[in-house]
């Protein structure tokens, strides 16, 4: 191709391609329509877009599949923002959890709505509507009518190890590839072939699980499932110069396996140099703009 | 600090009436946001041989598939109902149309099941096995 | 000639040809190959080939063959007339390179350029004759490039066989010529009879010679020039007339595999990990915690805002 312009940044997001379940669009008794709002990410800390769907009582994960180089043509018309939205079912539990930990370590028994609080995200109370049972990860004492809990870590691990079994179960059903992600240089496989498949499902689900819960928690339940860690991700990362620096296409049969996490693609540059700083400040702006979409107008 | 107080209502309602439309995802990025005469000049140029279809897009030979939303999922594509500059500090989007399958197009390669997004819709079924609650 | 089966579908490319006739299964034949519609921006491009017993040279000159591009259509026509007459001795095959073929092909990511596109044309008409059972013993060449180069990889290609490459060979030999008329009474009617793939109603069929020159040519370019689809199959994207008008009005399209100088190539990477940089630890200060691969395999990433 002989075009060498340059690409303007999409500002104008009107539109979303969007897989849900049938239950975000099915006609709910309580009337209310479902919400995109912005919550505590358990993982990172950070905010994360859910949705809270039929009258607050089921919560939605929002990922996006996302590639440069894509748009959509819907129906007679064009729409350059090429992601696609996949809203799908989530555990408030998850959410919650944060929550109960911080206020188990005060030892008390106390009232939900009086620990699940967040004056960066008030909407976290809405999470109580959602159909969920805390005793999975709290011990509960009813006093007077009312309840009170208390996080357990035994419940808490309990709760999740049926969680990494289960989305092992399903790996294994879906064929998923888990083979070696990371491969610890002094982990030596002394196992049975089907016994080391298996140990790769559960690291795999571990993994997955991960994504929901902190670091502290997800080194716990490693060892509650009796697995051994591994090396740092980090020391098995490739060599910086393997990732990705040219928009070539990427070839078929390139084994992304190999790469635990493949964020080569994603990950910044250890250095920057003066241009890439100026690149970040400038990023950093679009960014905001893009942000302010949820942040209230300025009173 | 508050920033994350507001919300973006889904407006549902019209999921039933909705309009069932044909969604392509395309190698490219097309620096366009409206109207085009997809059914004129792309619609009516596809080829399908033993499900692997053919067009070309400026130019362009195109291969691509068409992949089902995961069972009990529904497509939905949703546009922003707010006026620019409007004071309004809810959103609010609708569902403008609906799709229960998608064709994604590759630049010269053939389809295959290793495409990102076939994987990507593996998404789903996988997300209710960790998040489905477990029984007490 | 039947143009049936190219235009049941023109967006892909097609062989026609006449019988074979028998007595080039059995005598030593010679074979031109000419082309017709490389430069417009608009059709085909058609290479043909011509063949009989090399005892019947001086009939076929009989038959007052010529260059056809000093030949008016009418000419062209009736000479083409005068060939399929002579049947008996004369037999030809075409391959039409449609406009989406000789498109898709230049434009493909391992760029296929027209040179290499036009050899191997040439090469397969030359097979199909063999396979045929044509005993060739020569062949006439326009030239296509350099022509020392072109006459060796075809003598290479095809041991045994006389190769002659010429500038001008369909002035020099009449086999050449006689190509030369089938390819170009292919094209024309074609061109004629262009029926769109598009669902564009009514087109406006006064398109010129389709070189890029042509003032009508290029009027009609203009006229037909959709914003997004950029112009229908019948347009030859990768001409940079076709080019030049689309990067000035036609709404931008980029590429993974657009060419761009290494410095912006450059940023624009960096401008992506930026970005996701950013996104990815907007309120979070733990940047050692590693997306797991089955989402970032999946190009699946969590969202902090629609």
């Amino acid at each position: 191709m002989t075009t060498k312009k340059k690409r303007t940044p999409n500002t104008e997001r009107s539109g979303w391609v969007v897989i849900a379940p049938d239950s975000v669009t099915d006609k709910n008794k309580h009337g209310s329509d479902p919400v995109f709002l912005r919550l505590r990410n358990p993982s990172t800390d950070g905010a994360s877009l859910y949705l809270l769907g039929s009258g607050d009582e089921w919560l939605y994960e929002v990922k996006a599949f996302e590639e440069e180089f894509h748009s959509w043509f819907v129906g007679e018309a064009v729409q350059r923002d090429g992601r696609l939205v996949f809203v799908t079912p989530m555990d408030p539990l998850f959410l919650i959890l944060p929550y109960l930990m911080k206020s188990g370590r005060e030892g008390k028994f106390q009232p939900v709505d009086q620990v699940v609080k967040d004056e960066d995200f008030p909407a976290c109370s809405r999470l109580l509507s959602c159909s969920c049972s805390f005793l999975h990860i709290a011990e509960e004492k009813e006093v007077g009518g009312l309840k009170f809990h208390r996080y357990s870590q035994e419940r808490t691990m309990n709760w999740l190890k049926k969680k990494v079994e289960r989305t092992a179960a399903a790996l294994k059903t879906k064929n998923v590839s888990v083979g070696e992600g990371v491969k610890s240089t002094t982990y030596i496989r002394i196992k049975s072939e089907s016994e080391g498949r298996e140990e790769d499902y559960l690291r795999y689900a571990h993994g997955l699980i991960s994504e929901y819960i902190s670091e502290a928690l997800s080194k716990a339940l490693l060892k509650h499932l009796g697995l051994p860690e591994l090396t740092s991700p980090k020391e098995a990362e490739p060599p910086a110069k393997k990732r990705k620096l040219s928009d070539k296409p990427v070839e078929a049969g390139e084994d992304y396996t190999k790469f635990n996490s493949a964020d080569f693609a994603r990950k910044p540059p250890k250095k920057m140099t003066a241009a890439q700083k100026t690149l970040a400040k400038v990023d950093k702006s679009g960014m905001k703009s893009m942000s302010s979409f949820f942040s209230p107008k300025s009173k | 600090m508050s920033c994350h107080s507001s919300v973006t209502h889904l407006h549902v309602s019209p999921v039933g009436q909705a309009e069932r439309v044909p969604v392509h995802l395309l190698p490219c990025e097309i620096e366009h946001n409206g109207p085009a005469q997809v059914s004129q000049y792309f619609t009516a140029t596809m080829k399908d041989h033993k499900g692997v279809k053919a067009v070309s897009f400026r130019g362009r030979g195109l291969k691509g598939q068409e992949i089902c939303c995961p069972a009990g999922y529904t497509g939905l594509v949703l546009k922003d109902t707010n006026k620019p500059g409007s004071d309004q500090e809810d959103r609010i989007v609708r569902v403008s149309s609906v799709f229960d399958k998608l064709t994604y197009w590759n630049l010269d390669n053939p389809p295959t099941s290793d495409d990102t997004v076939v994987m990507a819709m593996d998404w789903p079924e996988l997300a209710e096995a960790i998040h489905e609650p477990i029984d007490e | 000639m039947d143009l049936g089966p190219f235009e049941a579908d023109n967006t892909v490319s097609c062989r026609l040809s006449s019988q074979i006739p028998d007595i080039c299964r059995t005598e030593d034949c010679c074979l031109g190959i000419d082309e017709a519609g490389r430069g417009p921006v608009l059709g085909p491009m058609v290479y043909g080939i011509c063949f009989c017993p090399v005892s019947k040279k001086q009939e076929l000159k009989d038959l007052k063959v010529a260059d056809s591009k000093t030949l008016t259509e009418e000419e062209r026509e009736r000479l083409f007339h005068n060939l399929d007459e002579a049947k008996s001795y004369v037999g030809w095959a075409l391959h039409v390179l449609s406009p989406n073929t000789i498109s898709t092909s230049m434009l493909q990511r391992t760029k296929y350029n027209l040179n290499a596109l036009s050899h191997d044309t040439a090469i397969g008409l030359i097979q199909y004759a063999l396979d045929s059972g044509v005993q060739l013993k020569e062949i006439y060449v326009d030239t296509v490039g350099p022509a020392e180069k072109y006459e060796e990889k075809l003598s290479q290609r095809f041991p045994g066989i006389e190769v002659t490459v010429r500038p001008k060979a369909d002035s020099l030999f009449p086999v050449v010529s006689a190509a030369s008329i089938c390819a170009k009474v292919a094209r024309d009617r074609v061109v004629k009879g262009w029926k769109f793939a598009e669902d564009l109603g009514d087109v406006d069929a006064d398109y010129g010679s389709g070189y890029p020159n042509d003032p009508k040519t290029k009027a009609w370019l203009l006229k037909y020039l959709d914003p997004v689809f950029g112009y229908p199959q019948f347009v030859r994207f990768s001409w940079s007339t076709a080019q030049t008008l689309l990067d000035s009005k036609a709404v931008t399209v980029h590429w993974d595999d657009d060419e761009e100088d290494g410095e912006k190539a450059a940023k624009r990477l960096n401008n992506k990990s930026m970005l996701s940089f950013f996104s990815a630890s907007a309120g979070s200060d733990d940047q050692s915690r590693q997306t797991h691969r089955f989402f970032t395999d999946r190009r699946l990433r969590g969202l902090s805002s629609l």
